[in-house]
Parts: C-alpha cells; structure tokens; sequence
C-alpha cells in the first residue's frame, strides 16, 4: 500500500497536503493527530471512498480508483444499519461476498464471540451501548477477513479495560491471519502499544510531521512493553511533540536507538 | 395467584385489563370529554334547543345508521363508494411508491418531473374535478382518477424525500464493502424508505376518501356521498349524517391499520418509554 503525494481539498478547503506514506504488507501503521486534521479523509481516499485531486494510491502496485474487497474499514460512528439485528450487521460484509450461508454463521459467531458481544445477536443497534456498537464495527469488518484493515478510532468509545482486551485480541489475531493496518487513534499509549510505525499529523492542512518505528517487534507482550524504558521514552516523546505542535520536532532519543 | 383471583372475585382478569387502563389519563380524559361533547349535543336535541329541520342530534343520527343499515341502502351505497376507493388506492400507492424512488434516484427524472409534482401538490385537487370529468367522464374512471389524484401526492413526495434522506454515512459503508447497487436498494434504501411510506399512507387514505366523497357529490353522483346528498336535499339530517358517521369509522380504520404496519416494520426501533 502506498500514498504518494496525495493532496484533498474539499472545495476551496485544502485538508490534506503531500502525503506520503508506505505501509508494507502486514505492517500496523498508528496514526496520531490532533481533531480535524484530516485522519478520517485520509482513511477514506485509501478505501477508495473519495479520490484525492493531487497524488496517488495504490494497492499491490495497482491505482485505488474506488473500494475493494479486500480492505475494510472500521468506521469512527460506527456505520450500523439500524434496522439490522447484531448478527445480521456483522454479518453484512460476508453477505455481500456471496460467502457460504454455513460459512457466513461459523464466522459471525466466531467474531461476535471474539468481541464479546456474545448473546447479544438478536439486539439491534439501538438497544447496544456505544461500547458495543463500536465492537460491532469492529467485528463486522474482521469477519470480512480483508487483507488491510482500516480503522478509525476504533476502540475510542471503549472503557479502559475492553480496550485493552481488544488492542491484545487484535494483535492476536493479528498473528494468526497477519494483515496490514491503518490505525488512527487520539491515545499516545495506544499508538505506541499497537504500532509497527506511529505517524504523527499535524492540521491545516494535514501533512506528515514526522513518523518513526517504534521497534517492539511482533508477539509483543503488551504488559511488558508498558513497563519498558523505551515505551516510556517515546511516551514522553510523542507527549511533548503534541504538545508543543509548533515546534520543531526533537530528534528521537537516542535510547531509542540502541 | 394471577389464575385463582379472578375465580375468587368473579372478574376476569381481561375485565380487570379493563378497569386499569380506565385509570390512565389518555383514557379517562377522552372519555370525559366524549360524554361531555356528545350528552351536551344529546341533550341539546333533546330540549328542543335543535330544529330537527336544519340539523339532528347523536340519537337521531344512530336510529338513522341502524335503519339505513336495516334497509340495504347503506351497505349498497358504500359498496358502490368502495370500488373507488379500493380501485383508486390501488393505482395510487404502487404508481406513487414508483414515482416517489425515480424521483429521489434520478436527478434527470427528478428535473424532468418535479414542477409538475410539487405544483400539483401545492394545487387543491377538488379543482382538478371539473377538467377530469371533461377528459375522462363522470362515470368510475373519472371518479377513480380523482382519488389517485387525492391519494398519490403524499405518496410520491414522501418517498421521494425518504430516498433522498437516505443516511450519507450508510451509503459510505455499503459503498465501502463494495455493495452492488440492488443490494444497496435491499440492505440501505428500502429500509429508510419505509418510515416515509407509512407516513405517506396515512396521508394517502385520508385524502382518498375525501377524493371519494368530491367525486361522488361533484361527478356522477353514486354512494355514500350520494345517499347523504339525497336526505340532507330531503332536510331528513338524521339520515343524511349518518353515511359521513361511516365515512368516520372507515376513515379511523384505515388510519389504525397504517398504525399497525407502522409498528410491525419499526420493530428496530427501540421505544425508551419513562
Ligand atoms: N465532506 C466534507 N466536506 C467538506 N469538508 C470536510 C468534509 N469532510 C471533512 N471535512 C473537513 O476536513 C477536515 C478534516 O476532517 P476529518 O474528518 O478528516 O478529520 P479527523 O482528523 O478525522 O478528525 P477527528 O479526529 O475529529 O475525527 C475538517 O476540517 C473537516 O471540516
Ligand atoms: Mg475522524
């Protein structure tokens, strides 16, 4: 997946300018920025769900001229139907594959199951908590099984302790069928914990400020992580980067380096 | 307990149902004001405060409904009312539905049609009688056609707007799982339509059975509007309200029954009742 100096402009509005970014095969990419900065559009042009006036991208070295089948995207309001039970939204994606009736149940049961949403099938969205909804999304586009994943803060309406439940389930099964992802979300913590690479945004219009590995290496444990010198170093980083948007970024320190 | 008390007591627990939903203020209020309104008018005739001549009184009027009935007359009348009505509401609600997502799907069919809709819309159809009955007769095309006319309005710019009002973030995700477009119609369109519709209905056979009486009273004239004409010309009003006591009833049905689909296909939308 490749972004090569894609620009937006929604009429005389410019929200994003020169992006490049390169996400490899496989690769979880976590992107930070402040409200506003052009996350969600970012998102949609590399669905394919709008197009960019300036620059490209591309898929498996094809232009992305519309949305294809194997990405999916997590929506930041959710994007239920509200007039579909639980099982039948997360079914949603599958069904419009043509999947298997057998296959499309084994698989809506295992990734309602996965989210803990189990026994809740027969809800519609309304009678779900946002927290719940938001788990939905979520299944809907795994259930999909796509090669990349798209997602817009997806665990932004979840209490701390799901949170953390879903970033670990999500790296797990991350490990089991690998995929490339695009990760926007507003917590640091998060960014660093989940990402292969962090991105950091800045607004008006949106481009890259800068963006770094952060080294943790694949079956991470996340506990371990947290109590690391490193993640504490780039914690306080990313803290003070943010912090002071104007400022020139600060080279990386050095332990992170090592 | 539920099952022994009613033997113990001699009510039945539908009995008891009753006498609880009696103590509801939307219930009881109502009921208030019915007696009040009817037992004053009642009782105004009574008094000889009314002149049975120029107008009656709900006594008269149900002595009236059940003879009419007794005789065949009624039941003859709003046979004949009702072929209209069904024939024209059956032509409305299938034409209007189809106009309704052309409309709110196709700019160029929106554009070509949309100053004659919104213009018809705004007219009141009771004038359009008169040129109807010169192109097509007096007789049940005519008639019929007048309560398309009535009905169909409602339908199509309610449809036309549920299609329009469709959820931008929806359409976003079913273009995003790459959703062929009759899957988009089943999974996305219908399903906002369908709130729109029922709204539109309820509208629609309101105004059909206004079509109905215009056109029975201003074309040929035939049915209940007819039968109510001939006693009221005949200054015999108890008779003569007795088909618009009907036209009431029928009205009211028609309207509950809207009600009842509403609900049926609105189930995913959860009620929090305090
Ligand atoms: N369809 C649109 N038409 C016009 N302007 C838009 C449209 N979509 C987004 N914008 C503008 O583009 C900018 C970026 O919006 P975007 O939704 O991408 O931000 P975001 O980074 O996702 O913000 P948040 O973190 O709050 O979700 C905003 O200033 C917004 O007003
Ligand atoms: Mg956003």
């Amino acid at each position: 997946m490749r972004l090569e100096g894609v620009g937006k402009w929604f009429g005389s509005l410019q929200v994003l300018d020169g992006i490049d970014i390169d996400v490899k095969t496989q690769e979880i990419l976590t992107v930070l920025g402040p409200s506003g900065c052009g996350k969600t559009t970012l998102l949609r042009i590399v669905n394919g769900l709008i197009l960019c006036e300036r620059g490209e991208v591309s898929f498996k070295g094809e232009v992305v001229d519309g949305p294809r089948p194997e990405m999916a995207m997590v929506f930041q309001n959710f994007g239920l139907f509200p007039w579909k039970r639980l099982d039948q939204n997360i079914a949603y994606a599958l069904r419009i594959q043509g999947r298997e009736k057998s296959e499309i149940d084994r698989l809506v049961s295992h990734y309602t199951e996965l989210v803990g949403l189990g026994g809740f099938e027969a809800n519609y969205p309304a009678q779900l908590s946002g927290g719940m909804q938001q788990r939905a999304g979520l299944a809907r586009a795994l259930a999909a099984q796509p090669d990349v994943l798209l997602m817009d803060e997806p665990f932004g309406a979840l209490d701390a302790l799901t949170r953390e439940t879903l970033q670990e389930e999500l790296l797990r099964i991350n490990e089991v069928e690998p995929k490339a992802m695009i990760f926007i979300t507003h917590s640091i913590d998060e960014a660093l914990l989940l990402g292969d690479r962090v991105l950091v945004m800045t607004p008006r219009p949106g481009r890259i400020r800068f963006q770094f590995d952060t080294g943790f290496g694949r079956g991470r444990d996340l506990e371990e992580i947290r109590g690391g010198k490193r993640f504490q170093a780039l914690r306080h980083y990313l803290w003070e980067a943010m912090r002071n948007p104007e400022a020139e970024p600060e080279p990386i320190p050095e332990l992170v380096l090592e | 307990m539920a099952t022994d008390a009613p033997a113990a007591t001699g009510i039945s627990t539908d009995e008891k149902a009753f006498w609880e939903r009696i103590k509801e203020p939307a219930v009881y209020v109502r009921l208030i004001s019915l007696v009040v309104v009817l037992g004053g008018w009642e009782l105004m005739g009574q008094t000889g405060n009314i002149d049975p001549v120029t107008f009656s009184y709900p006594s008269a009027i149900s002595v009236a409904f059940w003879d009419l009935i007794a005789s065949g007359k009624m039941t003859a009348a709003a046979y004949e009312s009702s072929q209209i009505l069904v024939a024209g509401l059956l032509i409305a609600i299938p034409l209007g539905i189809v106009l309704g997502i052309l409309m709110g799907r196709f700019r160029t069919f929106e554009y070509a049609v949309d100053t004659y809709v919104f213009a018809l819309y705004a007219t009141p159809v009771v004038a359009l009688a008169f040129p109807i009955a010169m192109v097509l007769g007096v007789d049940f095309v005519g008639k019929t056609t007048i309560v398309v006319f009535f009905a169909i309005m409602p339908i199509i710019v309610n449809v036309y707007h549920g299609v329009r009002n469709v959820d931008l973030s929806l359409l976003e995700v079913t273009r995003s799982f790459c959703s062929t477009e009759s899957q988009r119609w089943r999974d996305l369109i219908f399903p906002s339509v369908v709130p729109y519709l029922v709204a539109g209905l309820g509208l629609a056979c309101g105004r059909a059975l206004v079509g109905m009486v215009v056109a029975e009273f201003l074309m040929s004239i035939s049915g209940l509007g007819a039968l109510s004409q001939d006693y009221i010309a005949d200054l015999e009003l108890d008779k003569g309200l007795a088909p618009v006591v009907l036209l009431m009833i029928v009205g009211i049905a028609l309207t509950k029954v809207v009600n009842i689909c509403e609900t049926k296909f609105s189930s995913w939308r959860v009620r929090q009742e305090s």
